[in-house]
């Protein structure tokens, strides 16, 4: 088997495996800080399972969009992630200008999923909706940036390389150390964690995501609940490629471990987050979610200084 | 005889059979009749020139002072022809479903359908017009017949009012477009297009510059880009459903191809020329953007959103003018290739989401979407078919949106050998893109989960039905081609690449054809994604269906909606339009003007309480302020001077011979 197979596979293992163990992870960090037991590592995969064999109910105002959008989201996040380099300078599927598909893919899977519960005609998933759809629009700028940055930094056109080959280039020292906090922070917005969103919370006028998927149950809950793991995936993968020093055609079983690790690592630091502050104020998400931003445009214009001068 | 003319003879004949004392049935046959026999008649001429046949040339023989009247079909007018002809025959199709009422009525439809002949007929001669009367005849014709058509319901004033707008609006872009071409006869004598692009081509400096500002501002007002973009949610919202549709999609997008006509003939650009288009496309998009947002009548919202993707359009033609400025074929390609089939993809889906909106007007007798609701259950098609083209609009896949805005995104992040720079400042461009698309997903969740989903907030409105026949097949050949284009953009790429060879004509062959191919193949891989994605989609719906009935699980349990343990809950409380947008669009005052009109429940049994936001256009209001300033101040000077003082007269007179004198002396005598 060619080492592009192997690493495919293992591309696939970590794709469907990560949403588990990093829920797990974090909450087993968030009992730690508490000096807790704490659920176990897999407790989410159980968790799924259970809602898997469960009759879902679906309101009576909804129409067929509000089952569809489930299955609708979860196939659109792992199509994404087929082109999203989680292990070093590879993804199973690249060509020029992978990412702004990425985007966009991710992009169709927010609308089915403000859709879906705007289906339903609740007061509350409206507003999680408006949330969503407006978080998502300050996020998504910060990630065009970061594209952009790398291409410039790298002069590569495809996710995998332009990610995985920064640590090549002669930019890498001035711009990992914004680019990585940039991405943690869309991290903490697009997978809904503390301080943007927080996923155990019982108050739906605070909620973002969780109050999006009030009337889904059953199997449907399940693929939104894995959806967001996966998203979760992504971007802890976006932050292990950034730091991952190995090449994966190389080396690839050190570049997976190391890899795998990382991301395990951004598990930690997400836990530790959530266990050591609340989660801001609606306001201040806004300028929190804008932070990424301008760590990037820090790093654009470190890039620009120190390849085109003033 | 040469088909074009033919379709012309064709057209203004059935314009005036429409004028007959007949009955209206036969008044809209004739229309449509010679608009299908027009259509025809214009692919025979169109098809070829697309496909690679050399243009077309005609001169017709006239009197002075105007001379003989040069007509050139080139491929970027044949791509116009190609899709404007047979969308303007929709929209008559649409129209009589959509009029029906009026039929049996006093009203004389004829006009109506005759009209929509002009419109056409303005097509050829602005898209192959090559004398410069003949391209403001046809660009007037046009003009005054979008302004007749949108006043259909003349009594109410307000359409009156809007009409007006209109018409005052694109006289003011008149002017500079005479200006313009005044600038170009003065310096070659000549009325021919070809003529001053040989000159605009040999005279790079000043006088180009200035035509090129000109031009620019000309075409913008044409196809409302911000900041000449007020007349245009007025319009919309007064307008037939037919009328917005074909306006925004199609008539409209006559600006972009003068400006498209005139980039090509005037040479190599010069590369701030594609920084400024960037610029004020990019501020289009943007703040068109972000005024959908507020909006709660459903076609003024449209309307906005025409600028906002006029201004998409506009930033694939500033990379392919930066391309051309550096010589680099694979932006000029990318850029050109996206623009031009953005404005395709736009036709499509713009005109396909004001159908829906008609439809839903027609149903609901308004398109304010906080009456609306529930309407997805009522009327399938019709919801189906604003979703589609929702999505399309949003750049995501697998519609064809994405495809442009793909090639476009391909040029902003080029991997050409660019400065670090320049490159940076593109993808501030690119990020700016990212945020329009993720407006309009706003817009759109916002406008179709009021509208079509949950139930409906106002019972005092007809109950929701879908439309005939006659309305429902325009929508879904709009709805057609926006999936079709969508997975398989390379369709769309055939009647782009040839306009887009015609901009690398400068390029050596061998670079073009590569940049061709580049252009090809992204399309390629953007269909793989389209179809992979709808397909995974569909595989893994029928795989949840056949799961669940091989597994004979019950039925699905059906409950009310989760009230967070409130039983009482009534329609009233569904997340409105307003509450969706409130928290984004305070954020963007500074762009936005919201006007806030409220009376707070006073005492223990409060009779009457309201609130009302108006997101209102910050332009236009901004506009009027100054008129109504400048109003104040004349009269006040009126009031001060008199009329019968003859100083007054000797003044003026000496200001007009110094002024007269002034422009002699300034133009170095360069006129005859």
């Amino acid at each position: 088997m060619t080492v592009f197979w192997q690493l495919t596979l293992a591309h696939m293992a970590v794709t469907l495996v990560m949403p588990f163990l990093l829920v797990g992870v974090i909450n087993r960090t968030k009992s730690w800080w508490a000096a807790r037991k704490g659920p176990g590592l897999w407790q989410s995969f159980h968790d799924l399972r259970r809602l898997l064999r469960k009759r879902p109910v679906v309101s009576n105002t909804a129409t067929p969009l509000f089952r569809l959008g489930a299955y609708v989201v979860l196939v659109c996040a792992l199509a994404a992630m087929a082109f999203v380099p989680l292990l070093g300078q590879f993804a199973p599927l690249s060509f020029a200008h992978d990412f702004v598909a990425v985007a966009y893919i991710l992009g169709l899977a927010r609308l089915v999923l403000m859709l879906s519960a705007m289906d339903v005609g609740s007061p509350f998933e409206g507003m999680g909706a408006a949330r969503e759809a407006m978080f998502g629009a300050f996020a998504e700028p910060a990630l065009f940036l970061l594209l952009g940055t790398l291409s410039a930094a790298t002069g590569l056109s495809s996710f995998a390389d332009m990610l995985g080959h920064l640590h090549n280039t002669s930019y890498y020292a001035l711009v990992v150390l914004p680019l990585a906090l940039a991405l943690l922070i869309l991290l903490q917005t697009e997978a809904a964690r503390v301080p943007v969103d927080d996923p155990s919370t019982h108050l739906e006028l605070t909620m973002i995501h969780e109050v999006m998927i009030l009337d889904h149950s059953g199997p449907e809950l399940a693929a939104m609940q894995y959806a967001a793991g996966l998203k979760m995936t992504l971007y802890a993968g976006l932050i292990a490629t950034l730091l991952n020093p190995l090449d994966p055609l190389s080396a690839p079983l050190a570049a997976v471990t190391v890899a795998v690790g990382l991301m395990l690592g951004v598990a930690v630091v997400v836990g530790c987050f959530e266990s050591l502050m609340a989660r801001l104020p609606l306001p201040w998400v806004t300028r929190y979610v804008w932070l990424a931003g301008w760590l990037v445009a820090f790093a654009a214009l470190a890039v620009g200084v120190a390849g085109g001068g003033l | 005889m040469n088909p074009l003319i033919a379709a012309v003879l064709v057209l203004m004949l059935g314009a005036a059979l429409c004028l007959l004392p007949v009955s209206n049935y036969w008044r809209a046959g004739f229309g449509l009749a010679s608009q299908v026999l027009a259509t025809a008649l214009v692919w025979l001429a169109v098809v070829p020139v697309l496909l690679g046949a050399p243009e077309r040339f005609v001169e017709m023989p006239w009197g002075y002072p105007i001379g003989a009247l040069h007509f050139r079909l080139n491929a970027l007018g044949a791509f116009f022809l190609s899709w404007s002809l047979p969308m303007t025959l929709l929209g008559g199709i649409y129209a009589v479903g959509y009029l029906r009422k009026y039929f049996n009525s006093t009203r004389h439809m004829g006009v109506h359908f005759g009209l929509l002949n002009m419109i056409s007929l303005s097509f050829v001669l602005v898209y192959t017009g090559e004398h410069a009367v003949t391209f403001l005849m046809g660009w007037e014709v046009a003009a005054l017949s979008a302004w007749l058509l949108v006043i259909w319901d003349y009594t109410n004033q307000k359409v009156r009012f809007a009409g007006f707008n209109y018409l005052v609006s694109t006289h003011i872009g008149l002017i500079f477009l005479v200006a313009a071409f005044m600038i170009l006869y003065a310096q070659t004598q000549s009325w021919y297009l070809d003529d001053w692009g040989a000159w605009m081509s040999q005279h790079p400096g000043t006088i180009r510059n200035t035509v090129f500002l000109l031009l620019l501002t000309s075409f913008g007002l044409k196809s409302a880009f911000f900041p000449f973009h007020s007349w245009l949610p007025r319009a919309h919202a007064a307008a037939p459903a037919n009328v917005s549709a074909l306006m925004s999609g199609v008539i409209h997008k006559a600006g972009l191809f003068a400006l498209l006509h005139f980039l090509l003939i005037q040479g190599r650009p010069d590369a701030w020329m594609g920084w400024a288009l960037l610029a004020f496309s990019i501020t289009s998009a943007v703040i068109g953007g972000l005024y959908t947002v507020g909006q709660r009548d459903l076609k003024r919202l449209l309307g906005y959103s025409s600028t906002e993707n006029v201004g998409i359009a506009g930033i694939g033609f500033g990379i392919g003018t930066l391309g051309l400025a550096w010589d680099v074929p694979n932006l000029a390609a990318l850029g050109f290739a996206g623009g031009m089939l953005h404005i395709l993809n736009h036709a499509f889906f713009k005109c396909q989401l004001f159908y829906a909106a008609g439809c839903v007007y027609q149903a609901k007798h308004g398109v304010d979407i906080e009456r609306l609701g529930g309407l997805a259950k009522l009327m399938p098609i019709t919801a189906l078919s604003f979703l589609i083209g929702g999505i399309a609009i949003s750049a995501l896949p697998p519609f064809n949106g994405f495809a442009s805005e793909f090639l476009i995104y391909s040029g902003l992040f080029t991997g050409d050998a660019i400065s670090v720079w320049a490159k940076l400042l593109l993808a501030g461009v690119a990020t700016l893109l990212a945020f329009v698309g993720a407006v309009s997903a706003l817009s759109i969740t916002r406008a179709y989960g009021v509208i079509f989903m949950g139930k409906s907030r106002d019972d005092t409105l007809p109950d929701g039905v879908e439309p005939s026949g006659w309305m429902l097949a325009p929508l879904l050949i709009h709805t057609a081609g926006t999936v079709l284009l969508g997975l398989m953009p390379v369709l769309g790429l055939m009647l782009v690449a040839a306009p887009t060879r015609l901009f690398l004509h400068a390029l050596p062959d061998v670079a073009a054809q590569q940049a061709m191919q580049g252009v090809h193949d992204v399309l390629g891989r953007v269909s793989l994604v389209s179809v992979a994605v709808a397909g995974l989609i569909v595989l893994t719906w029928a795989a949840v269906w056949l799961l669940r009935r091989g597994l004979r699980q019950p039925a699905l349990a059906s409950g009310p909606t989760w009230g967070c343990g409130y039983t009482a809950g009534s329609a009233r409380v569904q997340y409105t339009g307003n509450s969706f947008s409130t928290e984004f669009a305070h954020r963007y005052t500074g762009v936005m003007t919201l006007l806030k009109r409220q009376k707070a429940p006073l005492g223990y049994f409060p009779e009457d309480a309201y609130v009302v936001t108006d997101c209102v256009d910050a332009v236009e209001r901004r506009l009027y302020n100054v008129i109504g300033h400048g109003d104040e101040s004349a009269s006040q000077i009126s009031q001060l001077m008199h009329e019968d003082d003859p100083r007054l007269a000797f003044a003026l007179g000496l200001a007009a011979v110094v002024a007269i004198s002034a422009l002699v002396v300034l133009a170095e005598g360069a006129l005859p």
